[in-house]
């Protein structure tokens, strides 16, 4: 690794961390504006790479429906997060890639969640596609591949 | 219409009476474990359950691994093309022989000992066979196969009791009701190979229900979301779509609450739809290809019968008791674990005849409200965990099922009807689970 390579990994690194910081506090406001104009959120259901025009997705987010979800949430009727789950996780194992004007991130996260008296784990691994503004990264592409998602999968309505 | 009562929760003095109390339940057939224990019996084990559908299994070897009550069973289309539900277990110790949920083989080995057979269940190999003696037949040693099945239009149906009667007979009237799914595809084809949603919950299986009620206490912030989208898109908070979500749940005589017995119930919107087919072919023809399924589906039902097939938009909104619904674009399956956790499949349909365009709108309209990280489904988990620890109450044990006893009518097809809101399905669910639990 060069020494423009070593910043750029670094960079990414930073933004992966204030990204988990933000939504484990379940700070949905700051999240939003963490988001590229053009977006997708997504997590495969029963397979990481799933064709999304043939199967179904546990999220599938544009902008607009990004707005929707946490717009949901912080009112005061969405019943699954009353009390809100209380977030802690670990992101790791981070690779970047320079491709044009994309910036592609590999990673893998543990993440504890407390919510009325039971605790719950989730692991999967995270794609990230950023791209750079004046104002730092934005995210194009956030695709979390659950560890879990072939199997039962229990109230994930938190920003996982 | 015929304006009489719908018969009492239980007969008197039968098994299931002790737990109820005219239109109220004993709260302790949700919570007790004794009482799930005779459901699994009485119920999953006695009738007919929905296993698996025939699209999932299209071609010669391919497998899926399903539950009827808590016998684990093979669903398999033979190299012969048959479909069959064998049991899975192995006939030599009775360890599994398929561990995968699904894909495609022409033998099942049981990897304990090595016993191996085709896809048709028959017994091929036993190693080491020279153990046994001559007349140590292989022929009657194939996978058990499940004494009932049936298939309904696709749909599979199994059951562990022999006795059972026929699947057509169980249906009833809720067959036609299953083909206003089907027949919103033009080829009467339905796919469920989109991948599954899989939940759970800490409750008992019976909340899933069909409850016509919850929608605006429960969901009030879905439909929140559905208003601010149709204003977004058509404009006026007044306008017909931003009203829309709403409309059709306001206890209006065209929406009800169906029990068609035997505990198959349905929230019976399709009049509401009907009476508004000029909006939802208008809707359809702005549609991306909207056009094109219009004049398939007029070609294979006529124009009249297509445009209101097409206002229903596939959506029976019905429940097949005791463990299968379809409802808006998914089939639903029930799993009982115990009497406090339930887990619950949702397999988004897809439509044969119909663009890749319009079934993957239907795939982003499902996870839209369903699925772990849905703005609808969710919410129904929470409050039925909530439901799950309230009952712990039991100082008065008494649930109440009653709303609309007063104003429900018995139906020219005689199913029994009441408003949108009214408890018509718990009470037809509870009436067929009354007769199953209390049968000798």
């Amino acid at each position: 690794m060069n020494a423009t390579d070593i910043d750029l990994q670094r960079a990414v690194e930073q933004f992966l961390y204030r990204e988990a910081r933000v939504i484990d506090a379940n700070d949905y406001k700051t999240w939003v504006t963490m988001w590229a104009e053009e977006c997708l959120y997504w997590v495969p259901s029963n397979d990481d790479d799933s064709d999304p025009q043939k199967k179904v997705a546990l999220i599938y987010d544009d902008h607009k429906q990004i707005e929707d979800r946490v717009w949901r949430l912080s009112g005061m009727h969405a019943h699954a997060q009353r009390p809100k789950s209380r977030l802690a996780r670990v992101i790791s194992n981070i690779e970047v890639e320079q491709k044009g004007d994309e910036i592609v991130a590999y990673s893998a996260f543990m993440l504890c969640e407390v919510r009325k008296n039971e605790t719950r784990f989730w692991a999967g691994r995270n794609l990230h596609v950023l791209e750079q503004t004046p104002d730092g990264f934005v995210m194009k592409l956030k695709k979390v591949m659950l560890a879990n998602n072939d199997t039962v999968v229990s109230n994930l309505t938190f920003i996982i | 219409m015929v304006t009489q009562q719908a018969e009492p929760l239980s007969a008197p003095g039968s098994w299931a009476s002790q737990f109820i109390r005219g239109d109220e339940v004993n709260s302790e057939i949700y919570t007790s474990p004794e009482i799930f224990e005779r459901e699994v019996q009485k119920i999953f084990h006695a009738t007919w359950n929905y296993v698996a559908h025939e699209s999932e299994i299209p071609n010669q070897g391919d497998f899926v691994t399903r539950v009827i009550g808590r016998q684990p069973v093979v669903v398999v289309r033979g190299d012969d093309g048959v479909c069959r539900i064998l049991m899975n277990r192995c006939r030599h110790r009775g360890a599994l022989i398929c561990e995968v949920q699904r894909g495609n083989q022409s033998h099942f080995r049981c990897f304990y000992h090595g016993w191996t057979y085709d896809n048709s269940g028959k017994l091929v190999h036993i190693p080491k066979d020279d153990a046994y003696p001559p007349d140590f037949d292989l022929e009657s040693r194939g996978l058990t196969p499940a004494p009932r099945v049936e298939i309904y239009r696709g749909f599979i149906f199994g059951s562990v009791n022999p006795a059972v009667g026929s699947l057509r007979e169980f249906l009833g009237l809720a067959a036609a009701k299953m083909d206003l799914m089907i027949d919103a595809s033009p080829t009467g084809e339905l796919f469920l190979d989109a991948g599954i949603h899989k939940s759970q919950y800490r409750g008992n299986w019976k909340f899933v229900g069909m409850d016509g009620y919850h929608p605006p206490v429960v969901h009030q912030s879905a439909f929140e979301i559905f208003k601010r989208k149709a204003v977004a898109e058509h404009g006026g908070e007044d306008s017909a779509a931003a009203q829309a979500p709403r409309k059709t749940m306001n206890d209006s005589p065209l929406a009800v609450s169906r029990d068609l017995g035997g505990g198959h119930v349905m929230l019976d919107v399709v009049p509401h739809r009907i009476s508004e087919k000029e909006h939802h072919l208008a809707s359809m023809r702005r549609q991306k290809d909207g056009e094109a399924y219009i004049a398939a589906m007029t070609a294979a039902y006529g124009a009249e019968r297509a445009s209101e097939l097409i206002a229903i938009g596939g959506d029976p909104h019905l429940g097949v008791f005791p463990n299968l619904q379809l409802i808006n674009q998914h089939v639903r399956v029930t799993v009982p674990i115990a009497a406090d956790r339930t887990e619950v499949y949702l397999y988004p349909v897809r439509l044969g005849g119909i663009s890749d365009a319009m079934n993957e709108k239907r795939l982003r309209k499902h996870e839209e409200f369903y699925g772990a990280a849905g703005m609808g489904q969710p919410d129904d988990t929470e409050i039925f965990e909530r439901n799950t620890d309230g009952l712990q109450a039991t100082v008065n044990p008494w649930v109440d099922l009653s709303r609309g006893r007063n104003r429900e009518y018995v139906d020219s097809d005689g199913s029994i009807v009441g408003k949108i809101s009214d408890e018509v399905t718990q009470r037809g669910q509870m009436r067929e689970w009354s007769r199953l639990m209390s049968a000798s």
